[in-house]
């Protein structure tokens, strides 16, 4: 199913809002949301991450055997960046990486992850940053935090002449980069690289896959070309925001204390009385 | 009101001129909000966000219940993100003293923040209740109220708000230009210094390079 794109509205710009939730005293409500939903959503924006290909992956033994190697959490570089999307994009992907395996999130899936950066890894060994026109993807059903960051990455970026990470059209989706096709691309590349390296009878295909590479090669190099100003500006002159381990250990220290009021509203006691609530909370709690 | 340092929110940061989050920081508020929302309703309870306030401020009890009163509302008794989000934009521009500049830009939105009882007009205890969160001092409210109050209610309405939050801007940034002057100033003393000491030194050279010419 097509996913809307996530329309994000950067600084300046007045704010819209948000959701449907509004002061009952005005038409607007206070409301001080700078991002734009796709029309008749009320619901929170979800960011969705794919990883874009790290340089160095060593096709080993590996690749040649049932198993694959871990996936990774890929992200889009800079080729002038002194370092990676390293903040909001590590934090989105290994969330993802994280909490895919026990949240059990449906449709972006480790396997997709692993897919799209085997496949681009693959298909072009030798470039630098692919600079990809990332689209958020608003995922406005219940599903994980981790699953819901997911950055798509498009090959043919040479239709977006802008580049923009936060500009996407719906028009744009019949080139962009959908996952589904992802896996099939990833699945054969993968045979052919399997057969080549078993030194199967694939020469043929080789002049194929040479020409992708070519094509996908010029259109990154195009993307490259074309960032958008504003978000080399963020990347460039700020600092970069904590992993998502501070987020996640402060989530659940708050959400720790959290369950022991519940616990002590449920055993009718009053909030702050941590001797009897300690006697009583499961040791797993304490 | 500070908030805890090498807290999550401690990180993040605010748009100096506009007062709000970048995109960037939008997203991470997004995911940091999904961790804290357990039961999956896309907002927060009263215990939950008692309790996430008092982890990363030092907010005390009464003030966390006059801070959730005020956001919710809806009075569902829940808060979303938008409330969330403007939370965090209040918090920050505490942390990072700009008041002034917030309440300036964000002017509309922080009025119907105050104005509890939706009748479009706030009085002094508005002010007083949230004073630990805009911290508005009892002087400013006096002036306020002596130099704004246009229709003599002893109530403010937007427009007489509005002009308020102009004046304090107005006033924030001739105080930033004056402490801008002041630092200046001894950096002019000691650059006129050095120029002053050159030219002796320049003299006494060429006092003596003149003196051994004669010699």
């Amino acid at each position: 199913m097509e996913e809307k794109p996530f329309k994000v509205r950067t600084l300046p710009g007045p704010p819209h809002p948000v959701s449907p939730q509004t002061h009952p005293r005005s038409t607007l409500g206070p409301s001080l949301a700078i991002l734009s939903l796709s029309p008749g959503s009320g619901q929170l924006p979800t960011i969705t991450a794919s990883p874009s290909p790290p340089r160095q992956l060593s096709l080993g033994p590996g690749w040649a055997q049932d198993t694959p190697p871990p996936p990774q959490p890929a992200l889009p570089f800079l080729p002038n960046s002194p370092r990676p999307l390293a903040s909001l994009g590590v934090c989105g992907l290994q969330a993802l990486a994280k909490s895919s395996g026990h949240r059990g999130s449906g449709k972006s899936s480790p396997h997709d992850t692993r897919n799209l950066w085997t496949t681009a890894t693959q298909s072009q060994p030798k470039l630098n940053v692919p600079l990809p026109t990332v689209r958020e993807d608003s995922e406005l059903e219940g599903s994980s935090v981790g699953g819901k960051t997911r950055w798509s990455y498009n090959q043919k970026a040479g239709h977006d002449s802008d580049g923009g990470w936060e500009e996407s059209d719906d028009g744009e989706d019949k080139d962009s980069f959908k996952p589904e096709e992802l896996d099939e691309h990833a699945l054969m590349e993968l045979e052919m690289r399997r057969g080549s390296s078993l030194g199967g009878p694939l020469e043929e295909d080789d002049s194929k896959t040479d020409d992708e590479k070519s094509s996908s090669v010029s259109s990154l190099n195009i993307s490259k070309h074309t960032p958008h100003r504003a978000y080399w500006v963020e990347q460039q002159s700020r600092l970069p925001l904590p992993l998502t381990e501070l987020m996640e250990n402060e989530a659940l220290e708050i959400l720790t204390k959290a369950l022991r009021s519940f616990l002590r509203l449920f055993l009718h006691l009053p909030i702050g009385d941590d001797s009897l609530s300690v006697a009583l909370a499961p040791p797993w709690l304490l | 009101m500070k908030l805890k340092q090498g807290s999550f929110l401690w990180y993040l940061y605010l748009d100096k001129l506009y007062c709000l989050l970048s995109v960037r920081n939008v997203k991470a508020l997004v995911e940091y909000f999904h961790l804290l929302d357990v039961h999956r309703k896309k907002t927060l309870n009263d215990v939950l966000f008692y309790h996430f306030l008092h982890h990363v401020t030092d907010l005390k009890r009464n003030q966390i219940t006059i801070v959730f009163n005020m956001l919710d509302w809806n009075a569902v008794g829940e808060i979303g993100f938008d409330q969330f989000y403007m939370l965090v934009c209040i918090l920050l521009a505490q942390e990072n003293h700009l008041e002034e500049q917030f309440i300036f830009r964000h002017s509309r939105p922080i009025f119907e923040l105050l104005d509890l009882d939706g009748e479009l007009k706030i009085g002094p205890s508005n002010f007083h209740m949230y004073n630990f969160l805009f911290k508005i001092k009892k002087q400013q409210l006096r002036d306020l109220y002596h130099d704004f109050d246009i229709t003599g209610d002893c109530r403010l309405n937007y427009k007489e708000f509005k002009l308020f939050t102009i004046f304090s801007m107005n006033k924030y940034q001739e105080s930033q230009k004056a402490v801008k002057e002041e630092k200046a100033v001894p950096e002019k003393k000691v650059s006129q210094v050095n120029v002053s000491q050159r030219q002796s030194l320049l003299g006494i050279n060429h006092f003596e390079s003149i003196s051994n010419y004669n010699c």
